[in-house]
């Protein structure tokens, strides 16, 4: 099966003491394997919701999850969550170390990551010495350490300053390339969704559904730099902001 | 090491010297104060006692082997109170965090229990628990206790919401949540518990100690206005502050070792 992962007739009710609040209605979607997707929508609209009803954190909805078989599916998100009384090297193999992983060929697997993304000298400090990049970094490591078939992005870029939300998001598109992982990534920054994404899924504001899928060709796709100069960027960004009806 | 550091570091020192100056200063120059005072007869030394009075006291309490007796029992009673009121403030807090309804509703009594003056139980317990040791105790634990319970509740509560979604995105266990991210998160107000818990404690173990003993700093002051003797008094109260002091800077000491990268 090519499909990874497919969503149909998904709607989502929140119960507050107010009331009901329809958050996404009738929500149907295709992933297939390799295929990186973004999500955009006004705040508010239930992208957040609907990665943790992927990833099982909510379990209360109507409507049909299918997944192929052990799918392992691993998040990151908008904050790094490190744990600050614990080492880089120890914040790194959190995931592993939980999920009781910790063999010989996934530790190997984090020690290249960390050298790889030059943090092998930080190993032993504590996250307060590094900075906010590197922490995200060391949260991607965390992330990665686990082998995801699928990856969610909950808006991981959006704690970062703009320069280094650029590198980051750079270093994160090219190991997702490199490894060829699945990701569905959410974000409210439509130049991200475009840099990022082989498809921009539009949400509409709550109850969400889809409005518009949005496919995303683009001649060069080493980096997201190279996808900023695309000719068609500035087509693809007109059409999902007027989508998107703000 | 360029000049303006060595000059930035000599700075750091010489203030905290000034700032140790200006301590020695006030407590020198009070205790001068208080034994002019007396000795000059403008006030009563049967009363308030003076410094070279408590200084002969502690000598004859050091001769009658009773000084140390008396600190060593008082001080017991304190760890004992302690150490037992953070444990199982420590647990009824995990109890609490892990079940909400448990905490929702035993709430109100909590905070019932946390405004009533216990030191109104104080005869209750003594019919109850009988004159010893294990009152005086009891009369502690039911002061520093709640305290404890709460405030570690509350670190308890404060995890970080995104910690706690990455444990959940990562399939912990509920004890995996606890014992890797919600107890080391909360060493901190652990910590500032501990310091409310040893005060609270002192509390408790000085007013079990009015109400019954035979030894212990309590004991001592208890006796000296028995006897009219207020020596004994300000002795007790002066030992008390030093104790506090030293428990206190305990505290600090350990939170120093354990928070190094929080």
């Amino acid at each position: 099966m090519n499909n990874l992962l497919e969503i149909k007739n998904l709607t989502k009710n929140y119960h507050t003491k107010e009331g009901e609040i329809e958050a996404i209605k009738d929500c149907n979607l295709k992933v297939s394997k390799g295929e990186i997707i973004a999500l955009v929508g006004p705040s508010g609209c239930g992208k957040s919701t609907l990665l943790s009803i992927i990833s099982e954190l909510d379990k209360d909805y109507q409507g049909e999850v299918i997944k192929s078989d052990n799918l392992k599916i691993a998040y990151m998100l908008q904050s790094d969550a490190l744990f600050p009384w614990l080492t880089i090297y120890e914040n790194a193999i959190l995931g592993l170390k939980v999920q009781k992983m910790l063999t010989k060929e996934n530790l190997e697997y984090v020690d290249y990551l960390l050298k790889f993304y030059n943090l092998d000298e930080f190993k032993n400090k504590y996250p307060k010495s590094l900075s906010g990049g590197m922490k995200q970094r060391v949260a991607l490591i965390r992330t990665l350490a686990l082998k995801p078939d699928l990856l969610l992005l909950d808006e991981p870029f959006s704690a970062l300053d703009q320069q280094a939300r650029l590198v980051i998001s750079d270093d994160v598109y090219k190991i997702i390339k490199k490894e060829k992982k699945t990701v569905i990534l959410v974000t409210h920054n439509i130049e991200e969704a475009i840099t990022f994404a082989d498809r921009v899924i539009v949400l509409t504001k709550r109850p969400s559904y889809i409005k518009n899928i949005v496919e995303i060709k683009m001649d060069n796709n080493d980096s997201i730099y190279e996808r900023r100069k695309d000719k068609n960027y500035f087509k693809y960004f007109d059409i999902i902001w007027k989508d998107l009806d703000i | 090491m360029s000049t303006e550091q060595k000059k930035y570091l000599k700075n750091l020192k010489l203030t905290k010297l000034k700032i140790f100056v200006c301590q020695s200063i006030i407590i020198i120059s009070f205790l001068i104060l208080w034994e002019v005072l007396v000795n000059k007869g403008i006030l009563s030394s049967f009363i308030y006692s003076s410094p070279s009075n408590v200084v002969k006291t502690i000598i004859e309490l050091i001769n009658n082997n009773n000084f140390f007796i008396h600190i060593y029992i008082t001080l017991k009673e304190v760890l004992i109170a302690f150490i037992l009121g953070m444990s199982l403030g420590f647990l009824i807090a995990l109890i609490l965090y892990e079940f909400k309804f448990i905490s929702k509703v035993v709430d109100p009594f909590l905070t019932m229990l946390n405004s009533l003056p216990k030191v109104a139980l104080g005869p209750l317990i003594i019919i109850i628990g009988g004159a010893n040791t294990k009152s005086i105790i009891i009369m502690a634990l039911l002061i520093n206790l709640i305290v404890s319970i709460i405030s570690i509740y509350n670190g308890f509560q404060c995890t970080d919401e995104y910690r706690l979604k990455l444990m959940q995105t990562m399939q912990s266990s509920r004890w995996q949540i606890l014992r890797i991210l919600v107890i080391p998160s909360s060493y901190r107000t652990i910590i500032a518990s501990g310091k409310l818990c040893i005060a609270q404690t002192l509390i408790g173990v000085i007013m079990g100690e009015f109400l019954v003993s035979k030894q212990g700093i309590g004991y001592l002051i208890v006796y000296g206005k028995q006897v009219f003797n207020l020596n004994y008094v300000m002795t007790g109260i002066i030992i008390l502050a030093i104790i506090s002091y030293l428990l206190y800077k305990l505290i600090t000491l350990l939170e120093k070792k354990l928070l190094k990268h929080l």
